[in-house]
């Protein structure tokens, strides 16, 4: 029998502040944290805003430890500080644990690159009307100019580097870059790792921060980003006919899994428990999602599988919901296509709305969001809904936080290659 | 429990394109570690790395996929053909190999090969950070250079005169998705048509064990009969050789002998080989393997994974215990015990104080038992491709295991610790087989292979 696993701790670091009560008093209120971009001078930028993280600092985060993490990206401090959250939540600041017990399964995606002295470097060694770089003169100047640390401190493990060494955890490490879905997926294969026996305690989510020069370009060149900027705070619009693209977001989000067996043993207090999990590939194009969301339709339902559960049983979907033109009205097709009769009874809603889009974090903060809904029976809004789409015709709680008895979530998370996950989350119950 | 073998492997490395190639290599004990010559790499100490031979990617893909080979990074490249040599080698009809209903599916159908449910095939393909092509970056970079080689960030946002392109402009606008690591695993869900459970590890040198561990799992559990997975990377790259000569892990005194300079546990050893290459599996649930007469190479008997937790991000546990940890595990998976291991494959980067690591990992995990088995550091005479080592370490135990022979060791006449180092070709009974690898980073992936009955 595979062992059922619970969450125990949750913490977050997000455009919307560094903590969970704050944060999720903010959603309630439909606030946002999108606003001109100041991370670099995106003035000129097809899009000049984006959702930053403001006033994180690392050496309060995490106290004691800071000199080992100084020279972390910018994602691994967001998940150093969402984890100590989590950490201190869950009651494990002064458990004895078997370190061996205890693994890291993050969805971490870019801490940034040394933007200065990387275009310095390759100018430099660019003769005008040059057809390739000159990599002696290159490497001369980028082996004086560049830092060891920050260079390689931008290798996608790194951010598990540091949790393992922060909390002592030898357990499985693994850290999966499946773009915009990762998170969820990073949630869902270590709970299948607990369920398997191969650790009693995950430290599981996302992080993730492409609010740099190059990171900005990549996405406004594949124009999948807003370009909104008269009115940056309105500038997601998830569902609504005048959508025109997500806004860049950056943070993390970390949860505590747990075997329930090990939560009980030591009293822990229990938040939720993970019910279901499922993943799939479009297999379609690099750029588009299938047009009749095949994948993310068996996502939903290997999930609802996984769970033993119903459509009946869904309470509340967490969208995906970027606020692209594709995005919203595949996922909507895909929900009508699983749901049926019933998918407009179902309150369906995107904080990425007021948070813009951590990428490969976004589906551990809305899983954190599934969790708090259940808690306190609000489902946070869809903010920005103005006009009815007649392609996405569901109810997306408009701009409002609606207060309704949730017992299930669900979580979708969607990623650039087809990739698709979902987790449902349920109040935890003997 | 369902119990997944190895029905396919693809191998792309420096040895040459394909399986064949690769273990010819190894029999061979010969080294294919070259002077770098891919770009100038003068500015740096070491200069020598292990490049997988020029090939065309169009040459693996199906036609109607050939423009799609334009937005990939190398790195994807290289799982690409992994990937077609892999599922060719299991004999499967996929999307790739035939299209359906065409007169090519039906003759392979009349030769026996399979065609799987796309539904039931997985993919999981562990990946690198894979740097940007720099000409084409700083060629777009230089339209808005300022006088004092710095770039123009507002010129780069918007040009000043509005008929004019903008800096990004002159970059092609899919140029993102060309370096995201999950498109190794898309690339080849979307040729191969693989709509199952698809991840992409990002765990440095452990990711391919880990993919594969992850990949298997989803199969013992009824997620699906078959998966494509392994891991590939490519740091023969500017940005490569620029952080892992910052990193003074490489070896920068074999420029004049580049074959030797990867000396994994010798006395000699002076420093890592930059390199690239990797490989794909194709994994399958045993029945489904047994029931289409497919070639069993080994079968996944095992796996452990651990952290080293170390003080550093970029030191190696220097009491090997995590590792080892990792290693006990995958036997207790397994249900065997160290003497039962014939051959082992392990990381060997020849960075003296990692080799020394490993010693003591093993000497953990093997006691007295160690100096009974054969040890095959397999990178030798290949270099450190990153997210790809462990799947080429994987190819050599799975190969051997399937023709009952241990390839003979390269560049380690001189054991440190008098470890068992396999020196000559040998053939015997082989029964298991231990992949280890451990990354930088402090990630660790053990496997077990079993012979296969």
């Amino acid at each position: 029998m595979r062992k059922r696993v619970v969450i125990t701790g949750m913490g977050w670091v997000t455009p919307l502040g560094l903590d969970i009560e704050t944060v999720w008093r903010r959603l309630i209120a439909g606030e946002s944290g999108i606003a001109p971009t100041t991370i670099f001078d995106a003035r000129t930028f097809p899009t000049s805003f984006s959702a930053e993280v403001k006033g994180f600092d690392l050496r309060q985060a995490v106290g004691s430890t800071y000199e080992l993490h100084r020279d972390a990206g910018r994602n691994t401090q967001f998940a150093l500080g969402a984890a100590h959250q989590a950490w201190k939540m869950a009651g494990l600041e002064d458990a004895k644990l078997d370190p061996y017990s205890v693994g890291t399964y993050m969805g971490a995606g870019d801490g940034g690159l040394d933007f200065e002295n990387f275009t310095r470097a390759t100018l430099a060694a660019w003769a005008p009307g040059a057809h390739a770089l000159d990599t002696v003169a290159w490497g001369k100047i980028a082996l004086e100019k560049m830092h060891t640390m920050t260079e390689i401190e931008q290798e996608p493990s790194m951010t598990i580097a540091h949790l393992t060494m922060e909390f002592n955890a030898r357990g499985p490490s693994l850290n999966c870059l499946t773009a915009c879905a990762a998170s969820t997926q990073a949630i869902g294969e270590a709970t299948e790792i607990i369920r398997h026996g191969d650790a009693d305690i995950m430290i599981s989510g996302g992080a993730h921060s492409m609010i740099h020069p190059f990171g900005v370009t990549g996405f406004n060149r594949l124009t999948a980003l807003s370009t909104l900027n008269d009115n940056p705070r309105q500038a997601c619009r998830p569902f609504d006919a005048n959508r025109g693209g997500f806004v860049l977001g950056e943070g993390a989000g970390v949860v505590i899994l747990e075997s329930l067996e090990h939560a009980q043993k030591r009293g822990a207090t229990i938040l939720a428990e993970i019910a279901g999990y499922g993943s799939s590939a479009d297999a379609y194009r690099v750029t588009d999602q299938h047009p009749d969301g095949r994948g993310a339709v068996v996502a939903i339902t290997e999930a609802l599988k996984d769970a033993n559960l119903t459509i009946r049983d869904i309470h509340y979907i967490n969208a995906h919901g970027t606020g692209t033109k594709e995005n919203d009205s595949t996922e909507t097709y895909a929900i009508k296509q699983v749901f049926g009769d019933i998918a407009k009874n179902v309150p369906i809603s995107s904080i990425k709305s007021m948070m813009g889009h951590l990428i490969a974090a976004a589906g551990s903060v809305e899983l954190i969001t599934c969790i708090l809904a259940i808690r306190d029976g609000m489902i946070p809004p869809t903010a920005n809904y103005a006009t009815p789409d007649p392609e996405c015709d569901l109810d997306y709680v408009p701009n409002k936080a609606r207060a309704a008895k949730v017992d299930i979530a669900m979580s979708n998370s969607f990623g650039f290659g087809g990739q698709n996950d979902t987790l449902i989350v349920k109040r935890f119950a003997e | 429990m369902r119990r997944v073998v190895i029905t396919g492997v693809g191998a792309v490395s420096p040895h040459g394109i394909g399986t064949a190639p690769f273990w010819n290599g190894l029999l061979e004990g010969k080294s294919s570690i070259t002077a770098l010559t891919r770009f100038d790499p003068s500015a740096f100490e070491s200069r020598v790395a292990g490049v997988v031979p020029e090939f065309k990617t169009t040459d693996f893909v199906p036609k109607s996929y050939r423009k799609s080979t334009k937005i990939m990074a190398h790195d994807i490249e290289l799982a690409v053909v992994a990937a077609d040599f892999a599922v060719r080698d299991a004999r499967l009809i996929t999307k790739g190999i035939a299209d359906p209903e065409s007169p090519l599916e039906a003759q392979l159908l009349a030769q026996g090969w399979s065609k799987p449910d796309p539904a039931r095939v997985g993919c999981n393909i562990g990946a690198g950070l894979i740097s940007a092509n720099l000409d084409e970056l700083t060629a777009a970079v230089a339209e808005v250079r300022n006088p004092d080689n710095t770039m123009n960030l507002a010129r780069w946002g918007r040009s000043e005169d509005p008929t004019k392109p903008s800096g990004m402009d002159h970059l092609t606008p899919l140029w993102l998705l060309k370096y995201l690591p999950n498109m190794l695993s898309c690339h080849v869900s979307i040729i191969h048509d693989t709509q199952g459970p698809s991840n992409t590890i990002t765990c440095a040198q452990a990711s391919a064990g880990l993919a594969i561990a992850e990949a298997a799992r989803t199969i013992q559990r009824n997620q699906a009969d078959l998966a494509l997975a392994g891991g590939c990377e490519s740091k023969v790259h500017p940005m490569g050789l620029m952080r892992w000569s910052l990193l003074g892990r490489l070896n920068g005194k074999s420029n004049d002998n580049p074959g030797a300079a990867c000396r994994p546990y010798d006395r000699d050893a002076a420093g890592a080989v930059l390199a690239e290459g990797g490989a794909v599996f194709v994994l399958e649930e045993l029945e489904h393997a047994r029931k289409r007469g497919a070639t069993i190479y080994a079968e996944l008997a095992g796996f452990g994974s651990t952290a080293s937790a170390s003080r550093s991000p970029i030191d190696p546990d220097p009491s090997g215990e995590a590792p080892a940890m990792a290693i006990k595990k995958a036997f207790r998976d397994a249900g065997i015990s160290p003497d039962h291991v014939d051959l082992i494959c392990s990381s060997g980067y020849a960075v003296p104080d990692w080799d020394r690591s490993d010693v003591n990992t093993l000497r953990i995990a093997f006691g007295q038992t160690l100096a009974k088995t054969a040890l095959l550091p397999a990178r030798a005479g290949i270099g450190d491709c990153g997210a790809g080592s462990q799947a080429l370490d994987i190819a050599a135990a799975a190969l051997a295991m399937h023709q009952q022979t241990i390839p003979p060791a390269v560049n380690c006449p001189h054991p440190v610790a008098n470890l068992p180092i396999n020196q000559q070709k040998k053939t015997g009974s082989l029964q298991h087989a231990l992949v280890i690898s451990v990354a930088l980073g402090g990630q660790n992936s053990a496997i077990v292979l079993r012979r296969a009955t």
